[in-house]
């Protein structure tokens, strides 16, 4: 099957999501369960975690590449991606190689 | 602890399944004494159909016999490496110690909804539900339903879901 060009592609737990459009403003995960950025990127967040008290913090995925990150959330936001976690809010980079 | 997964993607796929309407997506009855109890942690529903946005109805449901008849999904090792398979094993009818997906028929056990999971989300955004500590589902061994995730309505769309449950034995 081939793709038109304007699809956002992303992929998250081994499939291919498909998407016209990016994720709305304000959607979190949880209790989302993927975000699509304006690349087509499927966030979410993974499997492995620490606990600090009572504050679990999930692996933040990228089209199911761990980020090295550890968060609480991610939140999509005037087309930017944010995630929160007990460092705070940390927002990916426009460089696309990390969170800033 | 020994933690597991049960997943859509079980079956080999890259484009997710599709359900037949209202469907049981993932169903687990815990083995009997002295197995280990099941403690739910995880569960996430997506859609990766290029579908058109709209609201889908979630649940999660204990249901007495008669079960589901499902496609047999054994529990995957969330450790790497891991040897030692869980005490459930991927079945399809339902039965004690046996877990399966994406139902074909619901059986004729009432489903009794648990305030646990009784949810509606935005198909393009799915569900994911991650309990805290203190609010997981813990179903002890030898409990006489199983337990279901399922759609107590129909999808628009029926083609391109995913779905995944994560549990741990304690």
């Amino acid at each position: 099957m081939s793709d038109d060009a304007h699809l956002l592609i992303g992929r998250l737990g081994g499939v291919t999501y498909r998407r016209e459009n990016p994720t709305e403003a304000y959607v979190t995960v949880p209790p989302a369960l993927l975000i699509t950025d304006s690349d087509g990127a499927a966030w979410t967040l993974g499997i492995q975690y620490i606990q600090h008290g009572q504050v679990f913090e999930f692996n933040v995925l990228r089209n199911d590449v761990d980020t090295g990150e550890m968060a609480s959330r991610i939140e999509y936001r005037r087309g930017v991606v944010r995630i929160y976690g007990i460092d705070g809010w940390r927002t990916w980079g426009r460089a696309r190689r990390g969170f800033i | 602890m020994r933690e597991f997964s049960i997943s859509s993607q079980s079956a080999t796929t890259t484009t997710g399944l599709s359900v037949a309407g209202a469907t049981t997506l993932l169903f687990l009855n815990p083995a009997g004494a002295p197995n280990p109890n099941i403690e739910f942690l995880r569960f996430s529903v997506g859609q990766a159909a290029n579908a058109t946005s709209a609201q889908q109805r979630i649940q999660l449901v204990s249901q007495a016999s008669v079960f589901p008849t499902l496609v047999s999904a054994t529990p995957r090792p969330l450790k790497l490496s891991d040897p030692n398979a869980s005490v459930i094993a991927g079945g399809t009818a339902g039965a004690a110690g046996t877990c399966g997906i994406n139902a074909s028929a619901e059986g004729a056990g009432s489903k009794t909804p648990r305030a646990d999971i009784d949810d509606t989300f935005n198909v393009l955004n799915g569900y994911l539900f991650v309990p805290t500590p203190a609010e997981t589902l813990i179903v002890p061994a030898g409990y006489t339903s199983g337990i279901g995730l399922w759609f107590p309505t129909a999808p628009t769309t029926l083609t391109g879901w995913n779905w995944t449950g994560t549990f741990r034995e304690v």
